[in-house]
């Protein structure tokens, strides 16, 4: 058994131009040394009964052995300010904030704020012990007192609390007063203790909301006992204010400024794209968000009047916190290489290897990618490296954690040995198909951080599947270039318009406004698309304007979603626009496409028959060397056939064009073919592959502007089809027949 | 919040359809008969007797059972002793685990 994480690592950027420099960030809790190798991928799919394992070595200059060490993650959101007057001179305070916690009583102590130095013990917190009950502890000069809350907090419920300290008389005091206190959620409560008067507090010590700082680690602020929930409006007066007057503190969205012993009000509703906190009081204690909680999320006096952010931030003021979010390993670079000029675009990787304790083989992978620069095409074809859909599903633990897995798989789940690490080790950050450690929906997913799912050897879908289309230009003679989707949202229509024609994966289901426009702007323009996949531009992301790599996921109520958003909470907050489905803001894929996602099948792939409009000749090219009656696809490396895993359907209602040709479909799905949940509008029985039409694989073409054209096949399955038959089975002679057809610049005639 | 609860699988399986048994060691990828799939969709969104996973010892060609843990974060459980050469049989092996469980009673081989 070949084992794939014994080292990990990542690189930065991501994605890299010829000529620069990229660096590698490894870790080994185990090995000294690796010998490395950078490679070019060709196929990434050890699959035996595939083309295999297929890289070509760069001989590039850090080939060679080379020494790792550890590197520890240290997952976990906080907000943070830094040491400034007065904190440290504060003698009495009071603190509060409207608290909506997800986890409480998990057994673990979870820090609200604190201003607390571990190293003396001195300071205060306001915490959730691990039984679930609010907690206040001051301490300073050897001496400490606490006050407990005598009720549990309820998990998902909006409770006020407040805490304050008297300097002059010591007493300390904590209120907590459920939002809704009805029906059995009530869970005010009260608690008071005396603590030593004139406590003198830690200096240089930083505030924090949401966990407990603990120093720094290479310049990186470090904190333990962390929070998971909901902070919205917490303020710092500097008196013992009582509970009455701080909740009509923390009621107000924009305290007055002019309080001289207002320290803080913080409003989580400005910057909501940022990592920035700002403070609304007139010391301005602004501070900073670590490892990107999630904002843009419904506060306590949220009313449903409105769903999005943007439209009213006021109610928008609250951060969530978890235990578990990740946004930057923040890992030392371990080599650096500066990328030779005259390297191809294409999927690359640093090949790891050493031997294992046990003596088992190491051969563990980081995945980056060259691209083919704006302005510096080589090549008259684009494959586009679906990296949004890579960060979506990185690190993914659904078949871990989604009980409905086994059960939508149909057989019971293989786990490669990368699963198996990632069961044992969160702190690698999940995907945007997982929840947090508090049931909630991962939004976000950066690359700062190892990705076991995008490299060679890893899990076979996506990132493996499309090398397969690499696999097949290469074996084919074709020459592409590799453009990515980082550089499409960033570059537009410009970086496709280089391209005569430019092919889409198995699976470029994530898609940002900008990429969706440089698609549509490309297709108008004459350019050729070739959609080699299924559930293409399903779900609308954001990236982040200011993090390399970051993208934003939200699920909203609709589609195959493995997990579902909060109420009022379908924007985005890196950039304020709806999210969830294209579909339902309007732009179904069929729309950009012809097809789009209609069901998921995973029991068995099937193939395509031809249609009537197959042999009409404006199309005629499509099958050449394709009999009327032949069955395309019907074999594949993935269940057995080209028509599989997640599949898409023409439909003019959804925007599928007047003058698309639908020339082939597998629409005898089986009862394992299930629709996505925005196929139906009321559920009843036979809805299913076996019984639904609906449920089934198009392929198409249609004729767009200016000579440019579009050839879907709507099937996550079809890549994997192109190499078996030695490369000349039908799947291979219909995707070939169509990219030299797309080649040739001779518009389409007759439509 | 919505959630996937895997205790709503409550399809009471007949412990005399030996038939089914029959039927799914034949053909344990199916297609199967209505009253099989009913039978595996109780044991597989229930997890009913562990969540018996395999893990892919090489790619293509042998794996081995393992179980997924209880808790978030621990480790799957693996048991070196069960290696399978082929998933039909790993299937087949799981499915008498799992009907064990549901129904009291073993299946012998």
């Amino acid at each position: 058994m070949v084992d794939t994480t014994a080292v990990l690592g990542y690189a930065t950027p991501l994605v890299v131009s010829p000529g620069e420099r990229v660096r590698f960030h490894l870790s080994s809790a185990s090995l000294a040394a690796v010998d490395v190798a950078v490679v070019r991928v060709r196929c990434g799919d050890p699959d035996p009964a595939g083309p295999g394992l297929k890289l070509h070595a760069m001989k590039a200059a850090i080939d060679g052995h080379h020494p790792v060490r550890h590197q520890p993650i240290r997952p976990g959101s906080f907000m943070i300010v830094g040491d400034r007057p007065p904190l440290a001179t504060l003698a009495s305070f009071a603190f509060g904030c409207f608290l909506w916690p997800t986890l409480p009583g998990n057994g673990a102590l979870q820090t609200v704020a604190a201003r607390w130095d571990a190293a003396s013990g001195a300071g205060w917190r306001l915490e959730i012990d691990g039984e679930g009950h609010l907690r206040l502890v001051v301490a300073g000069g050897g001496r400490r007192a606490e006050a407990r809350a005598p009720q549990p907090l309820l998990e998902r419920e909006w409770v006020f609390v407040a805490a304050r300290y008297d300097a002059v008389t010591g007493n300390l005091a904590l209120d907590q007063r459920s939002l809704d206190p009805q029906a059995g959620r009530d869970r005010s409560a009260g608690a008071a203790a005396v603590a030593p008067p004139a406590l003198a507090w830690p200096s240089a010590t930083p505030l924090t909301i949401g966990a407990c700082a603990v120093g720094a680690e290479r310049g990186r602020p470090l904190a333990r006992d962390h929070y998971n929930g909901k902070v919205d409006r917490p303020r710092l007066h500097a008196s013992a204010l009582d509970a009455d007057a701080m909740r009509a503190l923390c009621e107000q969205v924009e305290p007055r400024p002019g309080d001289p012993l207002l320290v803080a009000a913080w409003d989580f509703s400005v910057g909501i794209g940022t990592e920035a906190v700002h403070d609304r009081a007139a010391g301005r204690l602004d501070g900073r968000l670590v490892n990107l909680p999630a904002r843009g999320v419904t506060g306590a006096n949220w009313d449903g009047g409105v769903a999005s952010w943007t439209a009213k931030p006021a109610h928008y003021g609250a951060v969530h916190f978890h235990d578990d979010d990740l946004e930057d390993c923040g890992w030392e670079p371990d080599l650096a290489l500066d990328l030779p000029a005259d390297w191809p675009s294409g999927f690359y990787a640093l090949r790891m290897r050493a031997t294992a304790a046990d003596g088992e083989p190491v051969e563990s992978f980081l995945g980056f990618f060259v691209r083919a620069p704006l302005g510096k095409a080589s090549a008259p074809v684009a494959f586009v490296a679906s990296t949004a859909t890579f960060l979506a599903y990185a690190n993914s633990a659904l078949r871990l954690d989604q009980v409905h897995a086994e059960a939508m798989l149909e057989g019971l789940i293989q786990l490669s040995r990368d699963d198996c690490y990632i069961a044992e080790h969160r702190e690698l950050g999940l995907s945007t198909y997982d929840t947090h450690s508090d049931g909630s929906g991962w939004m976000y997913s950066t690359a700062q951080r190892p990705i076991l799912n995008m490299r060679p050897r890893g899990n076979s879908f996506n990132y493996v599947n499309d090398t397969h289309v690499l696999d097949w230009l290469e074996e084919l003679g074709f020459a592409y270039d590799v453009i990515t989707d980082d550089d499409i949202h960033r570059h537009g229509a410009a970086l496709l318009a280089q391209y005569r024609t430019v092919i889409t994966g198995s699976h470029p289901e994530y898609c940002s406004r900008a990429m969706w426009d440089a698609f549509d702007a490309y297709q108008r323009g004459g350019g050729r698309h070739m959609y080699l996949g299924g559930n293409g531009f399903y779900w609308r992301i954001a990236w982040n304007p200011a993090l390399p790599s970051a993208i934003e996921v939200r699920r909203d109520v609709t589609g195959v979603r493995t997990w579902e958003g909060e109420p009022g909470e379908g924007h985005h907050a890196f950039t304020g626009e709806p999210a969830g489905l294209w579909r339902t803001i309007g732009r179904a894929p069929q729309r950009l496409v012809g097809v789009g996602f209609d069901a998921q099948v995973f029991d068995r792939s099937s193939w395509y028959r031809r249609l009537e409009a197959s042999f009409d000749p404006r199309v005629g090219f499509i099958f050449e060397g394709v009999a009327a009656d032949e069955r395309i696809g019907d074999y594949g490396l993935r269940n057995g056939g080209a028509a599989g895993l997640e599949i898409d359907r023409a439909e003019p209602t959804l925007g599928s064009p007047p003058h698309l040709l639908r020339v082939a479909t597998a629409d005898r799905i089986g009862y394992g073919g299930l629709p996505t949940p925005e196929e139906f509008r009321t559920a009843h029985r036979g809805l299913d592959g076996e019984q639904n039409a609906n449920v089934r694989a198009d392929m198409v073409f249609f004729p767009t502007a200016a000579g440019g054209a579009v050839f879907a096949v709507g099937s996550i399955a079809w890549p994997c089809a192109l190499s078996p038959r030695g490369y000349d089975g039908n799947v291979s002679r219909i995707t070939a027949n169509v990219l030299r057809r797309f080649l040739d610049p001779t518009p389409f005639a007759g439509f | 919040m919505l959630v996937n609860d895997p205790a709503s699988a409550h399809y009471e399986i007949d412990p005399d359809r030996v038939d089914l048994v029959a039927e799914f060691r034949r053909n344990p990828k199916g297609p199967h008969s209505d009253g099989l799939r009913k039978v595996l969709h109780r044991m597989r969104w229930s997890g009913a007797g562990g969540r018996y996973v395999l893990v892919v010892l090489d790619p293509g060609r042998r794996w081995a059972l393992g179980r997924l843990p209880e808790r978030r974060g621990a480790p799957v459980e693996l048991f070196r002793n069960q290696v399978f050469d082929d998933v039909g049989t790993a299937e087949w092996h799981v499915f008498k685990l799992r009907w064990q469980a549901l129904t009291g009673r073993t299946i012998e081989d």
